[in-house]
Order: structure tokens, then C-alpha cells, then sequence
């Protein structure tokens, strides 16, 4: 079986364009130039390369820069020995491209499901083992930032004791910084800032913000947030950068918030528990947005943002404390006015804490 | 058999057409959306095969033989060799900041920075290397046997010895990473000539000051007029308000074209001081060309609320191959394969660090 078809070939050796036919025996064939024969080449070592105007471009398997250039109709004997042309890769040319558009989108969104939900029971899965020690390296002693008096101390420690059952596996600590902020970080830290403490008008107000920040440590939303990030960060890697980031923001926002209102949930329970009124925590969020709507007027308190950046203080936010109020509950203050005065002076009274400079982190 | 390029009107010719390129650039976009970005690399890989077999090197297209793979795995490979410590030295450098050891976390930004740097000028080379080892024309292909790392230093230093910093030391490094360049059996050399460019990249310098002393020479202009701006009522205050838009004007339309004057001057002089054997190279866009091409370029990406972006392959490459001119005398059978090592992967480091070679 035999057939000749005119096609253009390189050798991949030089430069120089040779006209041949194509002769076919069987599984192979030659290249027949006037005064030479190339050859034989199997059709199984024939790749397809690429679509050059009107011509297909075949190479072959091991030899660099081989070429053979096919115009025109194609004889059906010939085209069946040929591999598949490509278009757009692999896979979508095997599925088509409609199909493989879909398969695609549902891949996707169920990676993006994956990462945004197995947070939620991969956190507790983590050893807490792993917890601390992370939260050791991330806070070690603070730069030497924590505030420390016996009174003080005491203080705190009984704050913690009546919001929280275990509260031997929470380091709770008041930080020498300027700022209106709390945040609760692995390994059952949670630093309060002084700036936070000082702005306070009542012990209640503190116990709701720790409260707060317990409840992110008892929910596992670090760990949970930290996974989530970098599920993300895996996942959107392929996006170009700012896109990627955008997507990214908005959909660890909406979890945050779903974290908020847990966090919060925990709170109102815990000072519920504790026989602390939310009404000073209530009032605490009032004062904080106040202040934010009126930002002209700043009264020295640098560090508002920081507390709002991370717990955006909504309406809602504010009634549901305000809510949770049982009338006629006969609510203690959740300290004595002498120690609330000890851990509101504590930073002021501790000399060899270092003091804070104002970098952001939430 | 040779080809006298002096008879022809010019060696590169680009036959593609936009309606043509659409048809693989809207598929790309849409299998890039729903496949998350990682479809970008087989896009990438289809806009250069397209662009590439519609380019004629005197009587033959040009033929692209990338593979999308291949990209991606350079990406994978750039993310674990990079981005992954990176991310973990972000991690400690917070970590040390948090502990009050700023000194430490600064030490080890520096650390990063210079790693980055370095690795830029290997990203410029390897992405190069790859270009010209998928790129075949008659059946030949280019490539370099130089891994890069050397040359990565040379553009570190290059960058930071010119006192100029980036602008002037990099064309002369950004250039004379194509001496480690080949194509076929032949050397690229590159020797062009700096001096001229230093007067336009003067210029691209002194715009902020000139915006700077127009400033100056206005205020004493008014002050000798008999007061300042407030005293001189609303017409003061209206001619300081066009002044102020004037300034803000120049500075953003000024900066951009000396920047743009600069840049076509540079390329001219980068591509018209490039030889393989006995092959001279011409780039003939000017600084007007390269102005209606920025604002063309624009126009479209605007009116077409950003969708027109994805034309951008095309348009840069027309630009690109529309003023490209080559003279000189190429023997065919003296043109015989390179036998430079074909790496496997892709431009990797280029597209972690997001620049674009030239
Ligand atoms: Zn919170």
C-alpha cells in the first residue's frame, strides 16, 4: 500500500526547505526529495505541533526541529495515520469545549467550598499542641509590652475566672499600647490593649470585649481563619495578583463577619453566665461608633480604627447586646471599684513594661 | 542558497487579524474564569502560537512550541522555590516585630529584598532563554546553555552601581543578557551605545523639577505683584487653583511621555545594537509611534470597560513586529540546528515576579 502527497519539509538539521512527497507502506513512510529519500519515520512517533496558517505542522518525536508541513486536503489515508490536532490543550479538546467549561466551573467551586468550609472541622482537629506553640512564637513575651502589678494581676485573673470555665489554657494580658484594640491569636492568647482599658467607663465594658475574644478562642476562629487563608491563598494563587486579592478579601470578609456574631454570641452567654449586664458593652460599641462618625474631632485616640477595622460595629451589633438584657436580673459589676482601679491603672503603675508603638495588626 | 534581505521591503511581516485573535482570546478568557486562573498558562500558550505562526521571518512563519505545561509547572516550580519561603520569612519578620526584635525583622526584610532582586535578573534571563528555545523558524530554534545565575548578580550590580538606580543601569543589563543568547549555530552579540539616551533620561528626571520651579517662579511672580494669593481676592485665588491643575497636569502627562521618549529611544538603540552573524537589527518606532501606541492602547482598554485588555498580546507583538527590520545576508545552510539544553519548564520566576522581558 503506497500513496504520494506533496508536502514541505525541515530536517531540523539545517535550515534548508525541501519539497517531498509523502510515500506510506504500512505503519511508516518516506520523505522523497528529487534525488533523495528520507526515511522510513513511524507515524507513531508523529507529534502534532502547531497550525500555521493553512498548513498543519508535524514534528516528530526525538529529533528537534524535524517538520512536516501539510496543505491543502489531506488524503483520507493519510489523515487517519496523523494524531489529533490541538486547539486548546489536553483535556478540553478531549471534552469539548462547552463541556469542559462546566466541568471546570464545577471543579472550581467545589475547591472553593472545600477551602472556605473544612475550616470549620479541620481547626479542632489540629493538635493544641500545635496551637501553643505557634501562639508562643507569634507572641513570645511582646517585646516586653505586658503590664503586670499583683493587684492588677488579680484583677484580671478573676475577670477571666468568671467569663470563662477553663480559664487556665487562656494567657489573658494587658499590653502597654495606645490603642483602642483586643485581639485573640493562637494558642488561647488574648491581649487586651491598654488604650481599650483606659477608654473603658466600667469593668462591664472590659468583660464584654473579653468576653468577645474568648469566644474567638473557644470557637477556634484563628486556627480557622489561618486555614482558610491559606487554603485561599492556594486556591486564587492562579489569579493574577490584584483580582486574586479582591476575591480573597471579600470572601474571608463575609466569614469574619460570621465569626463576629458567633464571638459576640459567646460573649453575651458568657457575661450572661457571670451575671456581668451587657449594657455596658452596648454602650461601649455606641461610644466607639460616635467617635468614628465624628472623625474630625479626634479626642487623642489614635487607636479607634484599629478596634474598628477588625470588628466593624454595626447597629445590630449594639442591639443584640442590648437585647440580651433580662429584666429584673439582679447584674453585680464585674469588678469592685478597687480593682477596677488597680487593672485600669495597671499599665501606669507597671514602670518596667516597655510602651507600644502604633503598627497595625488586627 | 542565500537571501539578500537589502532587496526585500522588510524582513518581519505580521498577517494576523484581531477578529482572528478574538476567537482565541475570548474562549482563553472564559476558561481562565472558571478554571480559577490556572487556564492562563494554555491561554498564554495559544495567543503566542497564533501571534508566532502569523509572523513571517523573510519567507517562512515563525512557529511558537511552548507548552501551557510547561508554564505552569515553572509557576508551581517558581510558588515552592520562592513564594513558599517567602511567605514563611513574612511569617518570622512579623513574628520578630511582634517580639521587639525590629532590628532582626528589618535585617531579615533587607535579606528578602536582596534575594528578590537577584532573583528578577535570573527570572529576565531564564524567561529569554525559554522565549527563543520554543521559538522555530525553518526548523531551527535559539536557546543558551547559560543557566542565568551569573547573570543575575551582573543585574544586581549593574542596578545598584549605575547611581541612577533601575533606569540606566538596567537597559545597559537588560541588554546584554542577549550576548548569552543564541540562534541555530550563531551568537547574538549586543553592543549598543548608551551616551545618546542620557539626555532624554535627564529629561525623564527634570520634570519634577521644572513642575517644581514653575511653582517657585510663580510664587515670587505673585508676591512682587503686590501680595499673596489671599489678599489678591478670587482672581488670585483662581489663578493659583489653574496653576495647581496645571501642575498636577504636567506632572501626569509629562512624567509618562519623558518616560515614553526615554523608553523608545532605549529599544531603538537595545534592538539597533543587536547582531546574530552576519544579521543587523532595526527597531524603527519613534516617540510619536510609541505615544499613539500607549493611547491607542488605552483608549481601548477604556471604551471597552477593561474587556479590550485581552487584545493587549496582540497589539504589543504588531507593534512589536510591524517596526521590527533586520539587513544583512543569511546563509541557509550555514543556519543548522542549535545544540543548546532545551529546559523543561517554563517562565516560572518571570511570572512570579510579573515583568516582562523584552
Ligand atoms: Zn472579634
Amino acid at each position: 500500500m503506497s500513496a504520494f502527497f506533496d508536502a514541505w519539509h525541515y530536517d531540523g538539521k539545517s535550515a534548508v526547505r525541501r519539497k517531498v512527497e509523502v510515500q506510506i507502506i504500512g505503519a511508516q513512510f518516506f520523505l522523497l526529495e528529487t534525488e533523495r529519500r528520507h526515511g522510513p519515520f513511524a507515524f507513531s512517533d508523529i507529534e502534532y505541533v502547531t497550525h500555521k496558517d493553512d498548513a498543519d505542522v508535524y514534528g516528530l518525536k526525538a529529533a528537534d526541529g524535524w517538520r512536516l508541513m501539510l496543505s491543502g486536503p489531506v488524503p483520507t489515508d493519510l489523515n487517519a495515520m496523523l494524531p489529533a490536532r490541538r486547539n486548546y490543550g489536553g483535556w478540553v479538546d478531549k471534552l469539548g469545549f462547552g463541556k469542559a467549561a462546566v466541568a471546570f466551573t464545577l471543579a472550581s467551586a467545589a475547591a472553593i467550598a472545600v477551602v472556605l468550609l473544612s475550616p470549620q472541622w479541620l481547626a479542632p482537629l489540629i493538635p493544641s499542641s500545635v496551637d501553643e506553640k505557634l501562639g508562643d512564637a507569634l507572641v513570645g513575651d511582646f517585646g516586653g509590652r505586658f503590664c503586670s502589678t499583683p493587684a492588677g494581676d488579680a484583677a484580671l485573673k478573676k475577670l477571666v475566672a468568671s467569663l470563662d470555665a477553663n480559664p487556665d489554657d487562656l494567657q489573658v494580658e494587658v499590653a502597654k499600647i495606645d490603642m483602642v484594640n483586643a485581639v485573640a491569636l493562637p494558642g488561647g492568647n488574648v491581649i487586651l490593649f491598654d488604650g481599650l482599658v483606659k477608654q473603658a467607663r466600667s469593668p462591664d465594658e472590659v468583660a464584654g470585649v473579653l468576653a468577645h475574644e474568648i469566644g474567638h478562642v473557644r470557637e477556634k476562629h484563628v486556627m480557622q481563619a489561618l486555614l482558610r487563608q491559606m487554603g485561599l491563598a492556594v486556591v486564587l494563587g492562579g489569579i493574577d495578583g490584584n483580582s486574586g486579592a479582591l476575591v480573597n478579601n471579600m470572601l474571608s470578609m463575609s466569614y469574619s463577619r460570621e465569626s463576629e456574631a458567633e464571638a459576640d454570641a459567646h460573649s453575651m452567654k458568657a457575661l450572661g453566665g457571670a451575671n456581668i449586664s451587657p449594657i455596658g458593652t452596648a454602650s461601649f460599641f455606641d461610644r466607639l461608633s460616635e467617635m468614628d462618625g465624628s472623625a474630625n474631632s479626634s479626642t487623642s485616640d489614635n487607636g479607634i480604627a484599629g478596634y474598628m477595622s477588625s470588628h466593624p460595629l454595626s447597629r445590630s451589633r449594639k442591639d443584640a447586646f442590648e437585647k440580651s438584657i433580662v429584666k429584673g436580673k439582679n447584674y453585680k459589676p464585674a469588678l469592685t471599684p478597687a480593682e477596677w482601679t488597680e487593672l485600669k491603672t495597671m499599665c501606669t503603675q507597671d514602670r518596667n513594661a516597655k510602651s507600644g508603638f502604633g503598627f497595625d495588626f488586627n | 542558497m542565500n537571501d539578500d534581505l537589502s532587496q526585500r521591503h522588510s524582513a518581519f511581516r505580521f498577517h494576523g487579524s484581531w477578529l482572528e485573535f478574538a476567537r482565541i482570546a475570548f474562549p482563553n478568557l472564559l476558561l481562565s474564569i472558571v478554571t480559577l486562573g490556572i487556564y492562563r498558562f494554555w491561554a498564554t500558550t495559544r495567543e503566542r502560537e497564533y501571534l508566532w505562526s502569523k509572523t513571517d521571518f523573510i519567507d517562512e512563519r515563525l512557529e511558537w512550541t511552548g507548552k501551557g505545561m510547561e508554564l505552569f509547572v515553572g509557576f508551581i516550580m517558581a510558588f515552592l522555590l520562592i513564594g513558599l519561603p517567602l511567605i514563611v520569612i513574612q511569617l518570622i519578620s512579623q513574628g520578630l516585630i511582634f517580639r521587639g526584635e525590629a532590628i532582626l525583622a528589618a535585617a531579615m526584610t533587607l535579606m528578602m529584598f536582596l534575594l528578590l532582586f537577584y532573583l528578577t535578573g535570573v527570572a529576565y534571563f531564564r524567561a529569554l532563554r525559554y522565549r527563543l528555545s520554543r521559538t522555530y523558524w525553518r526548523g531551527i530554534r535559539g536557546g543558551s546553555d547559560d543557566p542565568g545565575f551569573q547573570y543575575g548578580l551582573a543585574y544586581m550590580w549593574k542596578s545598584v552601581v549605575g547611581w541612577l538606580p533601575i533606569f540606566l543601569g538596567v537597559p545597559w543589563s537588560m541588554i546584554s543578557l542577549w550576548n548569552a543568547m543564541s540562534f541555530g549555530p550563531h551568537r547574538f552579540s549586543a553592543s549598543a551605545k548608551w551616551k545618546p539616551l542620557m539626555k532624554r533620561y535627564l529629561l525623564f528626571y527634570l520634570v519634577p523639577f521644572l513642575v517644581f520651579i514653575g511653582a517657585v517662579v510663580f510664587g515670587i511672580s505673585m508676591a512682587a505683584s503686590g501680595g499673596t494669593p489671599d489678599t489678591l481676592g478670587s482672581t488670585g485665588m483662581a489663578a493659583g487653583a489653574i496653576f495647581a491643575i496645571v501642575a498636577v497636569l504636567s506632572f501626569y502627562l509629562f512624567l509618562p511621555l519623558a518616560a515614553l521618549a526615554y523608553y523608545s529611544k532605549y529599544f531603538r538603540l537595545a534592538v539597533g545594537g543587536l547582531r546574530l552573524h552576519n544579521l543587523e537589527f532595526d527597531f524603527r518606532a519613534r516617540a510619536p509611534d510609541w505615544i499613539l501606541f500607549f493611547l491607542a492602547n488605552m483608549a481601548i482598554v477604556i471604551c471597552t470597560l477593561g474587556i479590550g485588555y485581552i487584545f493587549m498580546p496582540y497589539r504589543n507583538w504588531k507593534f512589536f513586529v510591524d517596526h521590527m527590520e533586520a539587513y544583512g545576508e543569511i546563509n541557509i545552510d550555514d543556519l543548522t540546528q542549535s545544540e543548546t539544553v532545551v529546559a523543561k519548564h517554563g517562565e516560572g520566576l518571570l511570572d512570579a515576579f510579573d515583568v516582562g522581558a523584552i
